[in-house]
């Protein structure tokens, strides 16, 4: 169904008028979003509005490169210390001060990047775990980082205040439409790249990287230059993320967060930009709201806590929580290999030809 | 040129949704002539879960309210939420709760950053904030409007409780192994306080990473320093192996720990006895006390939670809604936020299983007392010296 005729039709973003039109649909729902929902729920949006960040970002490297981290939460913290440290101490403005800690943390993905064009699969993950926990304890370690106690993220100021001109981001709302432009801007962008030249050596690596580097794709540039991407999506996300929390300790960027990371691009679908939002939107949900008001359903929520305290442990609710979490994990990795962007494709292919 | 027409009328459809104004949803009131809505986070998954048993408590004592007829009338409705120590998802928890259920009053809440991140929100949503299960000089000082705490800061334990080292069991050669944060370091502050009036200083102090696995070189330098009394200001897992190294390196001098690590029936089953004999400060009467309000609370949980081990946490969820409670029955049926402000910042000299506790508009700290409880046979808790403040609390008003 997604014929293309000829290279510039392959290239374009939008690849057709339908695809175009519910775009911007999309976008409109997601502009008008405060207007219809109630203010707690767009702090949820905003965090899975930063994974949806950082998802793209790990899928540059793991969908589409085939590489893999288990350290992205080291990049993430990068980029929330940093763009806090840098404003605080520095006086940055915001803008300046989280591209600034993006590159930071590109340049370490560009150095963790290097022992990459050695190691493959199980020991390219063992690097890149013990960088994510390294930075970890760095930070816990150094006073200028607030040590293990973490740092308060300054408030939020989008212009330069130092100039006398102040826009001052003090909601959850006004945070939600920064992070959704970025958002946008980042997906798209990552969409494009993997459009380019750029995009298409990432994916020759993937598939065999002998070939690709036969063919004249330079290894060392492109696979250091895929972790340097997909850390500056981090860092720009972990940026983002300081400010949607406000207080953030080391602990809260553990070797979990990474995993995390993971799972949300393998249940979205590796490969596929769309894949990596679905997946960061899906399993934030789970993670953040799932079940959390199930006990006051009746019936069914009070059965649920009675199985879970009689056979599971005292905690009640919070049992099945975890294990539905877990199922619907498993599941989508047993039965959709494709993550639920295989699910998606389905379903476009079921319509398209509707009613036959 | 129709689709760039299109387009253009798009964005300023988008531009013009934009500039709409964007107001704020207060939440609902925290209560209503049936009830009050009260709430805890606490980590019930993931690896702090040990310490969600503090949220369970608080549920034990507002059943007991509920059924002795609830306060003026109405009874609490409580909320537990999980947050698996992790403050993205503490902040997530307690912004719907506060914003859709409408919560009057948040107890306990187990986790520093947990608390820091949501510390400001509560604060100015107005919902009151009673008893954080942490320690932290940010939480009192300066004073927040919303927040009382009553965990005793660790300065001050660790000033009671080398006061006790010094002129009851005479020690003249202390040591202090500490973890490398605020927690471990205000002990240590308050160690060396109290010292300096003696005119002692310690013989060697060391600290530990939280995650440190080997510490053989760290047990050594205590050993070879000579200390008799050894502070240890560190988390469940290094104290393990602390004790576990030094009685391998035939090291066993008087170890002194917080009350944090004062679930004895617990520390001494991870140490495989090694616990027994060990001094800590108590924030809490000891779960295997007769003291009555214990003992009710004991029969409660037989009733309510029969599955429920009895252990110091469980009862420190109690030990901070008790005051709570006290309040709201002061308050009378007229209950508003600021009656209720009044009546925490009156409370003076209130005691239930813990330390008097004593608010005032100006200092939130509810008291710098403790126990001092040494791990007996089997775990049981043996009781040294009964309530003791901190002479030397520097945030008193004289």
């Amino acid at each position: 169904m997604d014929m293309k005729r000829d290279y510039y039709e392959d290239i374009e973003i939008f690849s057709s008028g339908t695809v175009l039109f519910w775009s911007i649909a999309l976008f409109a729902v997601l502009f008008t979003l405060p207007l219809y929902m109630p203010s707690y729920n767009i702090y949820l949006f905003n965090i899975i509005l930063v994974h949806v960040i950082l998802a793209v970002g790990l899928n540059i490297l793991v969908g589409y490169t085939g590489q893999i981290s288990l350290g992205h939460a080291g990049f993430f913290a990068i980029g929330a210390y940093g763009t806090s440290l840098l404003m605080m101490h520095l006086g940055i403005p915001f803008f300046a001060a989280i591209i600034a800690a993006g590159l930071i943390a590109a340049l370490s993905g560009f150095i963790i990047g290097l022992p990459a064009l050695r190691l493959e699969g199980p020991y390219l993950a063992i690097a890149t775990l013990g960088f994510g926990l390294t930075i970890m304890h760095i930070i816990g370690r150094w006073e200028i980082f607030g040590g293990r106690m973490g740092i308060q993220a300054p408030p939020l100021d989008i212009g330069i205040p130092q100039w006398g001109w102040s826009v001052p981001l003090d909601s959850d709302v006004k945070m939600y439409y920064l992070i959704l432009v970025i958002a946008i801007v980042m997906v798209i962008g990552a969409r494009n790249m993997m459009k380019t030249r750029i995009g298409r050596a990432f994916v020759a690596i993937r598939d065999d990287d002998i070939a690709a580097e036969v063919m004249g794709v330079n290894l060392l540039t492109f696979k250091t230059l895929s972790f340097a991407v997909s850390a500056f999506y981090a860092g720009v996300a972990g940026g983002l993320f300081g400010f949607v929390l406000g207080f953030f300790d080391p602990f809260t960027f553990n070797l979990i967060l990474s995993i995390i990371f993971l799972v949300m691009i393998v249940v979205g679908g590796l490969g596929s930009v769309l894949g990596a939002v679905m997946g960061a939107t899906l399993i934030t949900y789970l993670q953040y709201d799932l079940l959390k008001n199930v006990d006051e359903m009746p019936y069914l929520g009070d059965a649920l806590v009675w199985i879970s305290r009689k056979y599971f442990t005292v905690i009640g609710l919070e049992n099945f929580n975890s294990i539905m979490l877990g199922i619907i994990m498993l599941g989508i990795v047993i039965f959709e290999p494709l993550g639920m962007f295989g699910i998606w494709i389905r379903i476009k292919k079921y319509w398209k030809t509707w009613p036959f | 040129m129709k689709g760039t027409r299109s387009m253009v009328f798009w964005l300023l459809a988008l531009i013009l949704v934009l500039m709409l104004p964007v107001q704020g949803h207060a939440g609902p009131p925290g209560f209503d002539k049936k009830e009050i809505r009260i709430a805890q986070w606490g980590p019930q998954t993931g690896p702090a879960a040990p310490w969600g048993s503090v949220a369970r408590g608080s549920d034990l004592i507002f059943r007991i309210v509920n059924e002795e007829g609830g306060i003026h009338g109405r009874t609490i409705k409580y909320f537990i939420r999980d947050d698996q120590y992790n403050p993205a998802q503490t902040k997530a928890v307690v912004k719907e709760l506060v914003e859709r259920r409408g919560i009057f009053a948040f107890v306990g809440g187990v986790g520093a950053p947990c608390g820091m991140a949501v510390k400001d929100y509560l604060a100015e949503n107005k919902v009151v904030w009673v008893g954080p299960s942490t320690a932290i000089n940010e939480y009192v000082f300066p004073v927040n409007p919303y927040l009382f705490a009553i965990y005793p800061l660790y300065e001050d334990e660790a000033s009671i409780l080398t006061k006790y080292a010094v002129e009851k069991l005479k020690a003249q050669k202390i040591g202090f192994f500490y973890q490398n944060d605020s927690y471990g370091k205000s002990g240590l502050e308050g160690c060396k306080q109290r010292l300096n009036t003696y005119n002692m200083s310690l013989v060697e102090e060391v600290s530990v990473e939280p995650s440190e696995k080997d510490l053989s070189s760290q047990m050594l330098r205590l050993k070879n320093s000579g200390a008799e009394v050894v502070f240890l200001w560190v988390n469940p897992t290094s104290a393990t192996i602390a004790l576990k190294t030094s009685a391998t390196i035939g090291f066993k001098p008087q170890w002194i720990s917080s009350d944090t690590l004062s679930d004895f029936p617990l520390m001494n089953t991870i140490t495989g006895g090694l616990w027994e004999g060990v001094i800590t400060g108590g924030f809490c009467l000891p779960p295997d006390s007769d003291h009555s309000t214990i003992v009710k609370y004991r029969e409660a949980a037989k009733k309510y939670a029969p599955e429920e081990r009895f252990g110091t946490f469980y009862l420190a969820g109690m030990l901070f809604a008790e005051p709570l409670i006290d309040a709201l029955q002061r308050v009378g049926p007229n209950l508003s936020t600021d009656a209720f402000l009044d009546a925490l910042n009156s409370t003076k000299d209130f005691q239930g299983i813990g330390p008097k506790i004593t608010w005032s508009p100006d200092v939130h700290q509810g008291t710098d007392s403790i126990q001092i409880l040494q791990c007996g046979p089997g775990g049981s808790s043996i009781l040294l010296q009964d309530w003791v403040s901190n002479d030397l609390a520097t945030w008193k008003p004289k």
